[in-house]
């Protein structure tokens, strides 16, 4: 349990490794076996029926690696650059209504320009790296709190300026945006696959390359501007500018996800930008771990497993509905925050926390599995691990916490203030 | 490129082999069921040689019976012959005695003959009887064994009926319904249910879990012996992105194969262009109320047995024109395509009758303070009336943020839309409404005909209550709600148009969709049949909130046209849709204008 620890992430003082135990190396090797995994998944949906269904290869996992591309956006600007921007959300949805925009012919809503696929991507992302470029000049010169604010007000604005322009959108959104001929039509059941691969790679890209500029010259003074802003404008670099390549550059990544989102979904409407969606990018980034990229992915896919399967919760289904998913993902985001502040990605760092989470995982999950088949499984997974988790966190606040002393301290305190007040 | 077009191939060869495989299980059910009939044939001959046996063996009895008698013939010859020669014997004669010797010497010879031949007749007897009994056996193995491979052959004979019924997708119809159970139209979710569980409990044999609660669902409902099973029940927010979400769950993880649903008017255009995407797959519209849903987007499979938010409008603008004498009129709604859709049928009526429509306001759907947006009509001695197009959780907010506002509301200067005469919706607007009238839900809660009275009956008949917003609420509220009948309408259509067909969905559902789009519903408000797009052209009714005896509100109907379509009497064509400000205020022609029929006391006249 680590108070501070949550406020620093918070205000984005917060810096990865701060215990001084750097365990990116291990993390890389895991984001790689992770990777590997998903490839491997991809191929067995292919070729198998059965547990890899389409479903949750061409849904789960896709919308996990677009979401966990998106927040690998936020990550990078919280981990390097100190700050946690709301506006990601804002970004990638920009993206999608400019190439919903660009390329759709059919559909109610819109301005139906009809471009070609490629060309709707390039105007997409060319817009809201630039629109990026001005909101991070706007942005530029706050920070922490107010950085949290500026950009939150940035996203809700997007939200409300696609919903009430309805020669752009309109609340209902734009539909039946087509992907490029190569990913195909959803109904002929030759390609189901193919949205997912691409979708891989970029994920892949995008996280090869965040993890490129953190160690160029440009990351590491980004980072020495996270650390002390000051001292690095005494220094003669431009504290400003580098915060808006920073986010920029994390507006372009966004809006690869933005491409992606239009591509999977077929439409986007407004409200997958709103508040609601501000908050639930922000939620994958905490669970994920906020300072690590890695966390990005893994955030996404607790999340979207978890949205997908509630109902399928072994032992909750009873009286967790998906309208209850909120609910559900709120108790996770809470035992995390506090059991373990640095996400999924900081859990080596919990003592008892990984075999906690195995055991918890591998019991609820085989035991949803068994009752309920595979959607009981994924969800048991995720929801025993939490637990194993949250039970760890309370384990090691019996430890660490000294009752006797505490007591008598706070009641020492109190007696001191009634019986002698400070005169001085 | 060159790499994905060698797989498309290769994926071509995977699915011809796939359907090569399909058709050589399908050959190789007959070929099984063939050598069954081999098998049965062979077994029948088998059968016919242990009666042969069985024949001989008779035979061969009867001929050691007919030995045995020579034999005893022999014997009685023996006897006779002793007694002679004894007799012979007795009188002393001695040639006698020699004859009687003789005699008797031939007869005991003729006696050893027929022994042998009786010992040898019995012998052949019982080989034969054994022979039989064997044969016996074997024609005893062989019947039991052509029973089994009847048995066999009924087993193949059914697997292959059932492998074509695969073939065809309709060993079993997985149903899913999608509504919404979160936003502004969440408290009609157990509404929404209750309605297809009512339907398929009527006419396809269902049960229903829990009286009280719709949405436990429903068991055991089949149509034409195929039976139909509730995967699951979508619970969106009426947004677009909840409702596609949940569409893809139901559709692609629980694998349905017909979804009825959506309930709101965004969510539809999304479904519908889904729906557009996922032809192998039939979707049948819930409530939603947009008129770019089916005039616009026109998927060729997506239905919808309900009137649009304009149809369902038909009747007002002529009433708040000539009836209430209005000249100008404000419109407010929910800033989305339902309300746009309502607010459309109201403005091209008011318009086409020759009244001005002054000013438009739209809040956002699931706003929550109204002020603002209140301010901007004009205040009630400015204009002659309001025409009211917001809808569920946001309608008494922004009724009393009016009342703060302008003052008190005066029930014949407004005018709603249906969310005015919603059961479990209208019993909150208090009694400053007053003699406002209403617009329709292709509804009339009041109607005496025989439809409407049998449609109370199935209500009450499969649920106890019906809750509305979570709070315990008589199923026979339902009979006034729009939501209940548009979901019972589109479960019934679908039934129908099952038992059409035999439950066969094969080839993409396609004999499915050119029967539902014959459908003919002799709905408990009047006969509902589709346009080409695939949509209801359907009765219509306006209505009119009034105080009854006991002081409580109540809602009668008080105007009749019928048979409204989706243009609208050639107003709308879906290029542009309804929007903030389409259509326009401009003088038409709408043929009903004028010539609605009153209704009075339930009863048209």
């Amino acid at each position: 349990m680590n108070l501070t620890r949550i406020a620093e992430i918070f205000t984005g003082k917060a810096r990865p490794g701060v215990s001084g135990t750097d365990y990116s190396q291990r993390t890389k090797r895991l984001v790689a076996v992770f990777f590997v995994v998903l490839l491997v998944m991809g191929l067995l949906q292919a070729f198998t029926p059965g547990p890899f269904r389409h479903f949750f290869v061409d849904f789960v996992l896709t919308q996990s690696l677009i979401l966990g591309i998106a927040a690998s956006s936020l990550i990078f600007l919280s981990a390097y650059g100190g700050m946690i921007s709301l506006a990601q959300v804002l970004m990638y949805g920009m993206c999608g209504f400019v190439v919903g925009n660009s390329v759709t012919t059919l559909g109610s809503k819109g301005l139906k320009l009809g471009l070609n696929p490629w060309v709707g991507v390039v105007i997409g992302v060319v817009v809201t790296t630039f629109v990026g470029f001005v909101l991070g000049v706007i942005s530029s010169r706050s920070s922490g709190l107010y950085y949290l604010m500026i950009t939150l007000s940035f996203g809700v604005i997007g939200t409300y300026f696609f919903g009430q322009v309805t020669q752009l959108s309109g609340f209902g959104g734009v539909n039946q945006v087509r992907p490029p001929g190569y990913i195909g039509e959803p109904d002929s059941a030759t390609n189901p696959e193919r949205m997912f691969y691409t979708t891989l790679v970029v994920a892949v890209i995008v996280y090869l390359l965040l993890r490129y500029v953190s160690r160029t010259p440009f990351g590491l003074t980004l980072q020495g501007v996270r650390d002390d802003p000051v001292r690095m404008n005494s220094l003669g670099y431009n504290v400003a500018m580098h915060r808006v390549w920073a986010f920029t550059l994390s507006a372009f990544v966004a809006s690869l996800a933005g491409v992606l989102y239009v591509w999977e979904w077929r439409s986007i409407s407004p409200t997958t930008i709103n508040l609601f969606g501000i908050i639930d990018l922000l939620v994958i980034a905490v669970i994920g771990g906020i300072l690590m990229l890695e966390g990005a992915w893994l955030g996404a896919f607790v999340f979207v497993a978890l949205e997908n399967y509630v109902r399928d919760v072994l032992l909750l289904n009873n009286w967790i509905g998906e309208d209850r998913f909120r609910t559900l993902v709120g108790a996770v985001v809470l035992v995390l925050v506090l059991a373990c502040p640095d996400g999924l990605v900081g859990l080596r760092r919990i003592r008892f926390a990984i075999p906690m989470s195995i055991v918890g995982g591998v019991v609820w999950g085989t035991a949803g599995g068994v009752v309920i088949g595979s959607g009981g499984a994924i969800s048991g997974i995720i929801v025993g691990a939490v637990a194993g988790i949250g039970f760890a966190g309370l384990l090691n606040l019996v430890k660490e916490f000294d009752w006797a002393n505490s007591m008598a301290g706070s009641l020492g305190k109190y007696r001191l203030k009634v019986s002698a007040p400070r005169t001085d | 490129m060159k790499l994905f077009g060698k797989k498309t191939v290769w994926l071509k060869v995977l699915t011809a082999s796939l359907v090569m495989s399909l058709v050589a299980a399908a050959c190789a059910a007959q070929t099984e069921t063939a050598d069954q009939a081999l098998q049965i044939a062979n077994s029948a001959n088998s059968a016919a040689a242990a009666a042969q046996a069985a024949a001989d063996a008779a035979a061969a009895e009867a001929r050691s019976v007919q030995a045995g008698a020579a034999e005893m013939q022999a014997a009685i010859d023996v006897a006779q012959a002793a007694a002679i020669l004894a007799q012979s014997t007795a009188e002393d004669n001695e040639a006698a005695v020699a004859e009687a010797q003789a005699d008797l010497d031939a007869a005991n010879s003729a006696l050893a003959d027929a022994t042998v031949a009786a010992e040898k007749a019995q012998m052949e007897a019982s080989a034969a009887t054994e022979e039989a009994a064997a044969a016996q056996e074997r024609a005893q193995a062989a019947e039991m064994e052509a029973e089994e491979a009847a048995q066999r052959a009924e087993d193949a004979e059914a697997r292959a009926a059932e492998a074509e019924r695969t073939a065809a997708g309709t060993q079993e119809i997985k149903l899913a319904i999608l509504s919404d159970c979160e936003g502004a139209f969440g408290a009609f979710h157990e509404q929404d249910i209750a309605g297809v569980a009512t339907a398929f409990a009527e006419y396809a044999g269902a049960t229903i879990t829990n009286r009280s609660k719709p949405t436990d669902g429903f068991t055991g409902a089949s149509v034409a012996g195929v039976p139909i099973n509730l995967v699951g029940i979508g619970c969106a927010d009426d947004t677009a992105e909840a409702a596609i979400r949940e569409t893809r769950n139901l559709m692609e993880n629980l694998g349905a194969d017909i979804m009825i649903g959506p309930l709101s008017g965004d969510e539809s255009i999304a479904v519908a262009n889904y729906a557009k995407d996922h032809l192998n797959q039939t979707f049948i519209n819930g409530t939603a109320g947009a008129q770019d849903t089916t005039l616009t987007v026109r998927a060729p499979n997506f239905f919808r047995f309900n009137g649009d938010g304009a149809q369902w409008n038909a009747g007002l603008g002529d009433i708040a024109k000539n009836t209430l004498g209005w000249e100008t009129a404000a419109v407010i709604g929910d800033d989305y395509s339902f309300a746009w859709t309502s607010m459309a049928g109201f403005i091209a009526e008011f318009c086409a009758a020759g009244g001005d429509v002054i000013s438009r306001v739209f809040p956002p759907l699931n706003e929550t303070n109204y002020s603002g947006f209140v301010e901007q009509l004009p205040d009630p001695d400015e204009v002659d009336g309001y025409f009211w197009a917001v809808g569920g959780a946001g309608l008494i907010p922004a009724l009393k943020a009016f009342e703060d506002a302008k003052g008190p509301v005066d029930g014949s200067q407004h005018i709603g839309n249906l969310f005015w005469g919603t059961p479990g919706q209208f019993e909150q607007l208090g009694g400053r409404v007053d003699g406002a009238y209403v617009g329709g839900f292709g509804i009339a809660g009041d109607l005496k005909t025989a439809n409407a009275n049998r449609h109370m009956e199935i209500i009450t008949r499969h649920f106890d209550e019906i809750p509305f917003g979570g709070n315990p609420a008589p199923a026979s509220d339902a009979h006034g709600s729009g939501f209940f009948l548009n979901y019972h309408n589109a479960a019934w259509g679908l039934i129908q148009a099952l038992e059409a067909v035999n439950g066969d969905l094969s080839n993409n559902h396609e004999k499915l969709r050119i029967e539902l789009s014959q459908v003919v519903l002799d709905g408990a408000f009047g006969e509902i049949r589709l346009d080409e797009n695939r949509q209801a052209i359907q009765d219509q009714f306006v209505q009119r909130i009034y105080t009854d005896d006991e002081g409580n509100l109540a809602i009668r109907t008080v105007a009749f046209i019928p048979a409204v379509d989706q243009t609208f009497g050639g107003t709308f064509d879906g290029d542009p849709t309804p929007s903030r400000d389409y259509p326009a205020c401009e003088e038409r022609d709408i043929d009903w204008i004028g010539n609605a029929r009153t209704v009075v006391d339930g009863i048209i006249q």
